[in-house]
């Protein structure tokens, strides 16, 4: 995921990418190492000993994010994914001349979410409004900024939201602008929202450079096939299916709105759809798996089973159905 | 006692469209006994168990579906067994005693000096010569097939009561509310022919006691029993029971396996008991590796000859297909009846259910039943033209 947004960061010139984690820095920068010297990109690690919520790791940073040139610097949440317009942001950024802008998206349920209230035609934000009980707008933040470098001398190193203690902030000074983010937004925190993701990003996809997605007698709507993966005879893959690098799909299988991640193996005859697969998991013959069902890393469903909606921790096996959701441990 | 020109005749209650509503929708289709076990109809376990009884001069089926719809089958078994078969309607339903007493000239016809009486939806080895020489050596009117089961089951059945040393019947209760014995009745009988005078003293009591109720009418009106009509008789209630203790009926117990077909649930489990009986019996009606064509077969499976089985499906256990049925490239049939015409296309998943005729399966569907025979809602039946796209 993080990788779509590295690279592009890198399309527009991004040269240094900081990443605030608070958990396990070492996965992170072994993954990202080969990365590094491919994209020729810097990346560094910036841990938060205690949360710092949403704004206190950008005080964390800030020697990373000062350099002295006065330039502004994108942050972006990971559990977000879009098409990534960020050449549009800096332009938009340099033509207000405010000191922020934050990307916003338009959803139907907006009283869900914390709602942006902008004027339309200079896009200056007014004031937010956490998840209104009427109608204010139908516009939230999209979780991608563009901020100046004095925004960090609003931010004090302690646990600070910004949308709630920040942004007003800027709003109040007139300071703040919004760019509503065209094509798909999505956030992917949730499982049921990446199988959605998924479809909107293959979607996408398909209009910018459909010559990555798979094609075949046995390919329904949108799917990418990682050039390693393994597919056999008389299956049926498709729509919005996702198949990762060194996955074995053996014959007679069918696969739907569902991602197989690296080294899963799905056995002859089995049946997939709206889930995901975890990294060398196997599904065995004739199962049938499907509603959200999620596997872990090395989940390994026995022959003949049938998940509906199970959520199955790493490490397990399942010898006998699932009929409801739950979750395995 | 007996000379070895004792002639016996068997005589299968087979009930009527009235009765085993329980077993729809499947019975809204074909009557309940010619529906199939292990390939079979449930009629002919019960008729083709009747072979081994030494003598056997006529099989009588009594009950009160149409002639014809027993017809074709009556006369393809007959030539296959080799013993006359036939098919007598009730004009109205007697109870079980009553029906064979109006039967009674058809089955003297050729003075049998034994009758077994089989109900045909009862589901077991039907060890009927043993019960037959164990019936001679008691000397009674009448043995009864027992078995045991486990006490909170009982009564749902008759239970009965037997001296462990004569094994004769003392006491006898239809579906008790509170425990009387592990011993059930199982629906199968041997009896000699004064069992007709029995029943016939069961009338005339009856018909007795009506005419002192047209003394008292209002005794009548007042009467707290159900109203029973005079000729029906039911052989549990009005025979066995009053004549318990009495040396006129004896027992003899199966250790086999015994199971009531009361729902489609239970088909399952009794298909299976039934293909597993085969092993000993016919083993040639079961499916190897060669007569499938190469399809996987696991344990005890019955193909029909003209079905059209994909080699690279995997069969069984406990699978039973009907004429003319088509299994695709793919298919995983475990514990399911698939009866005649139907298709279950490529990779398809059966289990625990009774796919009914001329359904279709989709591709990649799963049609999957709990597998707890006796939940009422335990496996999965589509009746006649299901269709279930993935």
């Amino acid at each position: 995921m993080i990788l779509h947004q590295i690279e592009a960061l890198k399309d527009v010139g991004v040269t240094e990418v900081v990443l605030a984690i608070n958990y396990q820095p070492e996965v992170m920068l072994n993954f990202l190492k080969e990365f590094e010297t491919k994209l020729d990109i810097k990346i560094t690690c910036s841990q938060e000993t205690e949360p710092l919520g949403t704004a206190g790791p950008l005080a964390l940073a800030r020697d990373h994010l000062i350099d002295g040139s006065g330039e502004p610097f994108f942050v972006l949440n990971s559990d977000v994914i879009s098409e990534y317009p960020f050449e549009e942001l800096i332009q938009f950024h340099r033509s207000h001349g405010g000191e922020a802008t934050i990307m916003v998206t338009k959803v139907d349920e907006p009283s869900k979410y914390g709602v942006v209230v902008m004027e339309e035609e200079t896009g200056k934000v007014e004031r937010f409004v956490e998840k209104p009980k009427i109608f204010v707008g139908n516009k939230i933040n999209a979780g991608i900024y563009l901020l100046n470098p004095s925004v960090l001398d609003r931010i004090q190193l302690r646990p600070t939201s910004i949308e709630k203690e920040v942004f007003p902030q800027i709003a109040a000074d007139e300071k703040l602008f919004a760019m509503v983010l065209p094509g798909f937004w999505m956030d992917i925190g949730q499982p049921r929202d990446y199988i959605t993701g998924l479809r909107l990003y293959l979607t996408s996809l398909r209009k910018k450079s459909p010559s990555k997605l798979a094609t075949g007698s046995h390919m329904v709507g949108n799917v990418l096939v990682h050039e390693s993966a393994v597919i056999g005879e008389g299956c049926l893959i498709g729509p919005d299916v996702a198949i990762g690098p060194g996955c074995v799909v053996e014959s007679g299988v069918r696969l739907s709105r569902c991602t197989v991640m690296q080294g899963a193996r799905i056995k002859k005859h089995a049946c997939i759809s709206s889930s995901i697969i975890g990294w060398h998991s196997t599904v065995g013959q004739w199962a049938r798996v499907e509603n959200m069902t999620i596997l872990g890393e090395d989940v390994h469903v026995c022959d003949e089973v049938y998940s509906n909606g199970g959520v199955v921790l790493p490490h397990k096996e399942i010898k006998s159905s699932i009929l409801k959701p739950e979750i395995v441990m | 006692m007996g000379s070895s020109e004792d002639r016996v005749v068997a005589v299968i209650m087979v009930g009527g469209p009235t009765k085993g509503t329980r077993f729809r929708p499947l019975s809204l289709n074909i009557p309940k006994p010619l529906f199939p076990l292990a390939g079979q109809p449930m009629v002919h376990h019960p008729i083709y168990a009747c072979r081994r009884i030494p003598n056997l001069a006529q099989v009588y089926l009594i009950g009160f579906y149409e002639e014809r719809e027993f017809a074709l089958y009556v006369s393809a078994i007959s030539n296959e067994l080799r013993v006359p078969v036939r098919y007598l309607r009730e004009d109205k339903p007697h109870g079980s005693a009553g029906g064979l007493y109006s039967f009674r000239d058809y089955i003297m016809e050729d003075s049998p000096s034994y009758i077994f009486l089989l109900n045909c939806d009862v589901c077991c080895s039907f060890p009927l010569p043993e019960m037959l020489d164990a019936h001679k050596g008691y000397g009674g009117m009448g043995t009864i097939l027992v078995s045991k089961v486990s006490a909170e089951s009982a009564n749902q059945f008759g239970e009965l009561v037997a001296d462990p040393v004569t094994k004769e019947l003392l006491h006898y209760t239809e579906k008790p509310e509170t425990f009387v014995s592990e011993l059930i009745n199982c629906g199968v009988y041997v009896f000699t022919p004064n069992i007709f005078a029995s029943i016939e003293d069961v009338f005339m009591q009856r018909r007795g006691k009506a005419e002192l109720r047209r003394v008292t009418s209002f005794e009548a009106l007042q009467s707290a029993t159900k109203a029973i009509p005079a000729d029906y008789v039911r052989l549990d209630q009005d025979i066995l029971s009053p004549l318990a203790g009495k040396k006129e009926f004896y027992t003899y117990e199966t250790l086999d396996f015994w199971e009531q077909i009361k729902t489609p649930g239970m088909s399952l489990k009794c298909s299976a008991l039934y293909l597993h009986q085969f092993r000993y019996t016919s083993p040639h009606l079961l499916a190897s590796e060669h007569s499938a064509k190469r399809a996987t077969i696991i344990g005890d499976v019955y193909i029909h000859p003209s079905a059209k089985i994909h080699p690279t499906a995997k069969i069984g256990p406990n699978v039973s297909i009907s004429a003319n049925a088509r299994i695709g490239a793919g298919v995983r049939l475990i514990s399911c009846i698939i009866l005649d015409d139907v298709e279950v296309l490529e990779n398809a998943v059966v289990i625990h259910s009774i796919v009914g005729w001329k359904s279709s399966i989709g591709k990649w569907s799963r049609v999957q039943g709990e597998g707890d025979y006796n939940a009422k809602l335990g496996s999965t039946i589509l009746g006649e033209f299901g269709f279930c796209r993935r």
